[in-house]
């Protein structure tokens, strides 16, 4: 089993529960003991990153010096922006010695242990994705997904900047659909794929957002997925609970089901709805469920 | 049809052309650019390592010193006047363009910073990393946006107008919408850069075609030294993409196929720091000799270490990773000499007026003299701000004091037919077998080292060339976006070009400077050839005379580095 | 910089294989043409499209110039991914096997094939003012003084070529139009982040337009496609933090990213519900009850009481009091970390040559003479 420190972030905590549950049923099944990181706060999204940036930069160090207070030498995330976010922090203290020495000291004085830059930062997706991770993956979807057409939707953050990110080519992304294929369904392909999903901007800017939302929705439908799968919160935010707006802006109801990732392994591996939580999902998973028989 | 009238309109719109049009703007005039790519995309912004100016940030100098080390670099060729006055200007020049924003590189103590060039005396050479070109192009055009100068963008100037023995406009090929366009003003600018295109193997982009320096030709305006194509040592094989001087100011050293800094044995006080000429030649002969890795030499800039690459040459590892396959952190730079920067030019004086009235030119397509035989680097950006302001105020003044512009619709007809002759033909030879034979054979036989021969050998070729251009075929007849028109009309420009250059570089029986004939005239021949090359297009046949160096302080020495 | 280490130039000839998007605006005709050509081995993109038009098709168009971008002239798409065609080697390319797709950039209109009309985009850079505002009447005798710390600030922005390669893959310029987009939004950053400039609170005012700052949604395209590693977006933040440091704060996205502030120093974890409010203001929170109401039944509306409270949550607090005591305001917050990422592509591209980013010569240069 592979010790790693475990970030969920705040949507997991909150909002988006079921992201939490079922990763927390699924890990155990692809080699991951999660270790949960008590005293961390939001990682600040984009936003303490643009409204108060040395703030954002301290409050990303002092999670990474608790996972490595922890004796943990990864930090799993299961959102993209908190990757993002943590990354790009981890990246700078790594290697800018004299910013390391005052954030450090920094967090040492207001009693957090000091960071040494010896935590690496992960997404779920990268662990499931290749190595053993992935063997145990394949291993453990054993109810499968019976063929069900599933779009991969990657969402902004996990691909780029690819500089910081660095998984896979963020134009020829690969990793969700070897995940889909494992477990036994069918990736579907559209363009808006790599497209971002508008989440950021949803409240300030909507009617901007919706104009990107509807790109993925729109083109997996047409594509004749039955359901879209997110590594995301935030994506899957937009994709799932803001759905119903394009239905106004529109007239269309796409009733399309979205998925967080630890959902879609977990159901192909025989999770039940107590870890799963669909019921907490805004657009009905039910014909996901039916299509499955579960 | 006249689409508009100006007092001044300027054919270019680089550095040189950009800070005149500010100039002529702040003195009142109703200025126009036109340009047949958008400004920006000017080829000042590939200009790399610096502009020189005797701020004395670095150590101690004196506009007087860059002079010395100017008219010494121009092999004795500078007109001295035009020089002192370059070299006098330049620090205020260069200050103005700090007060509108230019992003120098400073000091440790804020000021701008400079770094040592080839053949100065002292380390004048004021730098923005090495992209200073990039830095100036893009503060010249804020200023021209904020004045809202109006821009005839992607407009190819093809023809000059002349009525009464003045130049009163410009006839071009509008590129975005096709057609000839007439623009009446009562003074033209040429600011239209150098023909590196002349060579393969050429630091200078597509565009650098000669264009203005044609026009003037075509109007009967003497084309000055033109025989004079500097060779800059440090270009990529086999496109000859610029590598900085800057990597040598920064402290690179150029190595032979044995390791050897072979400079010692040409210039051993001066080393990678000598003038480009010398420097150019060395490794020629180094190639030539055997002492050469696939043509190239060795340009090493590893000892600098990263953190200084990083910081001041980080456009320099980025070409060098792009185009050579190389990361100069870890190994050394194939380069070679490349065609850079001509030297000749329209014959002006020190205010940019040609022998036409209402014909002036600026920058690299003008020769005042201030570069001579060869040219110092950081001396041309000085001189595309220096000349450009001045070449702008006197073009602007005059304006204003004269009144009329007249386009004869005699000269518009005959521009329309010429260019019906063109398109209408479809039998024929495409451009690009012309352009590269041109190129490929000025590269062997005008390149850095020059024969008798092989002078008169290029003539011939050059001669047909230019009769088999008499038949080139466009294949696009359209309006949008016609480039296959347009460089056509390039290729055209390019052939007058080098039919002046071959007869200049065959009179000059010397060696000086960027011109060397070692099997033939090793030396420099001072008591005959201190003087400039004058060449004009007579019926179509280039005719050379001379015309007398001015020289005010400096009595011509023995030129070593 | 993206910039990956190209294969040296050979001698040998390649075969190569495009499909170009011809259009002509004046007939509407439009097509996917094929091309093959042979090569040397050498040859970029553009080098590839001379040889089209040269030897096959002189009619195709597109943009060049100096063909070691810094011109920014040939900006195009490639398989749907804007690029500088003189920057792309095609070797590995050509030896795939691949047939690439060339296409005029996105979010621009069309003239013809590869050419596109820069207008709209010149217009959005005229728009934030981009010329020095130094705010005095007569200048000083010599040069501003100024740090190399200082004129940091901007080092990325002032690299912008105004190539459009950020701009035609912008996300939200395709949703909204008239948004600024980032060539225009990182070139206000050069000027607010320009300490000679004087007009910052006037210019941030006004990029905290509708279609301004707040308006960009993050998706990361610009600093992906830029190809002189200018990062748009990090400018856009830059703009964001500048704009709060100044007070200016009555845009929604200023809002939103106030009250992640104001979560993580009060209770650490974001306090979603009240993010509505707090964004869009009561009004509009009411009028989007229904909405809201839909999310609360399926608990997406977690209760604002009892406040969800990290641990050790004085830890966050007084983190905050020390950074703002630390004063490392706006831009400068931002850029810390710059000097970093030259040293990250480096160390990463070095792979295990170095471990320390000051690299020792791998031959001992021999003494000069003289």
């Amino acid at each position: 089993m592979k010790r790693v420190a475990y970030y969920k972030g705040c949507l997991a905590s909150l909002s988006a529960k079921e992201l939490d549950s079922s990763t927390q049923a699924l890990a155990p099944k692809v080699g991951l003991e999660l270790v949960e990181l008590e005293t961390v706060t939001c990682c600040g999204a984009g936003d303490i990153h643009e409204a108060e940036p040395d703030y954002y930069l301290h409050l990303n160090a002092r999670i990474l010096a608790y996972a490595e207070a922890a004796g943990c030498d990864e930090l799993l995330t299961v959102c993209n922006v908190c990757t993002l976010n943590l990354r790009q922090a981890n990246w700078q203290l790594k290697n800018d010695d004299g910013l390391r020495e005052r954030v450090s000291n920094n967090l040492e004085r207001v009693g957090v242990p000091p960071y040494s830059g010896n935590v690496e930062v992960r997404h779920l997706l990268w662990e499931i994705a290749e190595g053993e991770g992935y063997e145990l993956l394949k291993q453990s979807a054993h109810k499968g997904l019976k063929g069900l057409k599933i779009a991969p939707f990657y969402g902004c953050q996990i691909l780029r900047p690819s500089k910081l990110l660095g998984f896979e080519d963020p134009d020829r992304p690969w990793s969700l659909e070897r995940i889909i294929e494992a477990c036994g369904g069918t990736a579907i392909d559209y363009p808006a794929k790599i497209k971002c999903c508008g989440f950021p901007i949803i409240q300030a800017r909507e009617e901007t957002a919706l104009g990107e939302l509807i790109q993925p929705i729109e083109q997996a439908k047409e594509a004749g997925a039955d359901a879209i799968v997110t590594p995301c919160p935030l994506c899957h935010l937009s994709l799932d609970a803001w759905q119903s707006k394009l239905k106004e802006s529109t007239g269309k109801d796409f009733a399309m089901p979205i998925l967080h990732l630890s959902q879609l392994v977990g159901v192909a591996a025989g999770l039940e709805e107590a870890e799963l939580k669909f019921k907490r999902h805004v657009v009905p998973v039910t014909p996901v469920l039916e299509k499955l028989e579960v | 049809m006249v689409e508009a009238k100006h007092d001044v309109l300027i054919v270019g719109a680089g550095c040189a052309g950009m800070r005149a049009a500010i100039e002529a703007h702040d003195a009142g005039a109703d200025v126009a650019l036109l340009s047949k790519i958008h400004p920006v995309r000017s080829h000042s912004g590939a200009a790399e390592g610096g502009i020189n100016a005797a701020l004395g940030n670095a150590s101690d100098d004196s506009p007087e010193e860059h002079a010395y080390d100017t008219v010494k670099g121009s092999d004795y060729l500078g007109d001295q006047d035009a020089i002192e006055i370059l070299c006098n200007e330049a620090p205020g020049d260069v200050y103005q363009l700090e007060h509108w924003g230019a992003v120098f590189s400073r000091t440790d103590d804020g000021r701008i910073a400079q770094r040592p060039f080839g053949a100065a005396g002292a380390p004048r050479t004021a730098y923005a990393a090495d992209i200073t070109g990039h830095v100036l192009v893009h503060v010249l055009y804020e200023q021209v946006m904020k004045r809202e100068i109006p821009t005839y963008e992607e407009f190819f100037a093809w023809k000059l107008v002349m009525n009464d023995d003045r130049c009163q406009g410009v006839i071009a090929w509008d590129l975005l919408d096709g057609g000839l366009k007439s623009i009446g003003a009562k003074t033209v600018i040429l600011a239209t850069g150098g023909a590196g295109r002349l060579y393969v193997g050429t630091t200078n982009a597509y565009a650098c075609t000669g264009d203005g320096m044609a026009l003037a030709l075509s109007v009967g305006v003497a084309l000055k030294d033109m025989e004079m194509m500097q060779f800059h040592p440090t270009t990529l094989s086999p496109t000859g993409v610029l590598i900085t001087e800057g990597t040598r100011g920064e402290g690179a050293y150029l190595l032979n196929s044995e390791g050897e800094r072979f400079l010692k044995r040409y210039a051993p006080n001066a080393m990678e720091l000598a003038s480009r000429d010398v420097i150019s030649r060395a490794e020629q002969t180094e190639i030539d000799e055997g002492r050469g890795i696939n043509g190239n030499v060795m340009l090493d800039l590893r000892h600098l270490g990263a953190e200084k690459i990083l910081e001041r040459l980080h456009g320099t590892r980025e070409l060098s990773m792009t185009f050579a396959g190389v990361d100069p952190i870890y190994e050394p730079i194939p380069v070679r000499p490349g065609s850079h920067y001509h030297m000749g030019g329209v014959d002006t004086d020190v205010w940019g007026l040609t022998s036409v009235e209402g014909l002036y030119a600026a920058g690299e397509c003008a020769c005042v003299s201030v570069h001579g035989a060869n040219r110092l680097g950081g001396n041309a950006l000085m001189e595309t701000i220096t000349y450009g302001k001045r070449v702008g105020r006197h073009a602007a003044d005059w304006a204003l004091a004269n009144t009329t512009i007249e386009v004869p619709q005699s000269v518009e007809a005959d521009a329309e037919r010429e260019l019906k002759e063109l398109l209408d033909r479809n039998e024929g030879e495409r451009p690009w077998s012309i352009r590269d034979e041109l190129a490929s054979s000025m590269h062997e036989n005008f390149g850095v080292f020059r024969r008798e021969e092989q002078m008169r050998k290029q003539g011939e070729i050059v001669e047909g060339l230019r009769e088999r251009y008499q038949r080139v075929i466009v294949d696009d007849k359209g309006d949008v976006f016609n480039t296959d028109l347009t460089q056509a009309l390039e290729l055209g420009f390019l052939l007058e070009l080098a039919a002046c250059m071959v007869p200049c570089g065959l009179e000059r029986k010397e060696s000086r400077g960027a011109h060397a004939r070692p099997y033939d005239y090793p030396d420099r021949d001072d008591e005959q050839y201190l003087r400039h090359t004058l060449v004009t297009m007579r019926d179509g046949t280039p005719q050379v005379e001379w015309k007398p160096v001015t020289m005010t302080k400096w009595q011509p020495q023995e030129r070593t580095y | 910089m993206h910039t990956d280490l190209a294969p040296a130039p050979g001698s040998t000839t390649i075969e190569i294989a495009l499909k170009i998007w011809r259009y002509d605006a004046v007939t509407g005709d439009k097509e996917l043409k094929r091309y093959e050509v042979e090569a040397p081995d050498w040859v970029t993109l553009l080098d590839v499209l001379d040889i089209i038009k040269d030897k096959h098709d002189g009619t195709l168009a597109y943009r060049k110039s100096c063909r070691m971008m810094i011109c920014g002239s040939c900006g195009m798409r490639m398989d749907g991914a804007a690029v500088l065609a003189c920057k792309t080697r095609m070797y590995d390319i050509a030896k795939s096997g691949h047939v690439p797709v060339i296409a005029p950039m996105g979010n621009l209109p069309v003239r013809k094939d590869l050419v596109v009309d820069m207008e709209p985009f010149w217009n959005k850079i005229r728009r934030m003012k981009p010329w020095l505002d130094p705010g005095y009447e007569e200048p000083p005798e010599k040069e501003w003084r100024v740090s190399q710390e200082k004129m940091n600030v901007i080092h990325k922005e002032a690299l912008c070529i105004m190539c459009g390669c950020c701009v035609s893959e912008c996300n939200s310029m395709e949703s909204d139009p008239e948004f600024f987009g980032p060539a225009a939004l990182a070139k206000g950053m050069r000027f607010v982040g320009d300490a000679r400039d004087q007009a910052n609170v006037s210019r941030l005012e006004d990029y905290n337009d509708e279609h301004g700052i707040w308006d960009c949604t993050r998706c990361y395209f610009c600093n992906e496609r830029c190809p002189k590693g200018v990062d748009p977006r990090d400018a856009i933040a830059k703009l964001g933090a500048e704009s709060i440091k100044e007070g200016i704060e009555h845009d929604m996205g200023a809002k939103h990213a106030n009250w992640f502030v104001t979560s993580a120093r009060t209770t650490g974890w974001l306090r979603e519900t009240e993010l509505v409010p707090k964004t869009q203001g009561i009004v509009e929170a009411i009028r989007q009850t229904k909405f809201a109401l839909n999310l609360a039944k399926h608990g997406k509306v977690p209760s604002p009481v009892p406040p969800h409270v990290a641990e050790r949550v004085n830890e966050s607090r007084l983190l905050y009091s020390l950074v703002k005591e630390q004063g490392r305001d706006g831009a400068l917050g931002i850029v810390q970390g710059e000097h970093a990422l030259g040293r990250i592509e480096f160390t990463e591209q070095a792979g295990l040559k170095a471990n320390d980013p000051e690299v020792q010569p791998v031959v001992e240069p021999p003494p000069a003479e003289g």
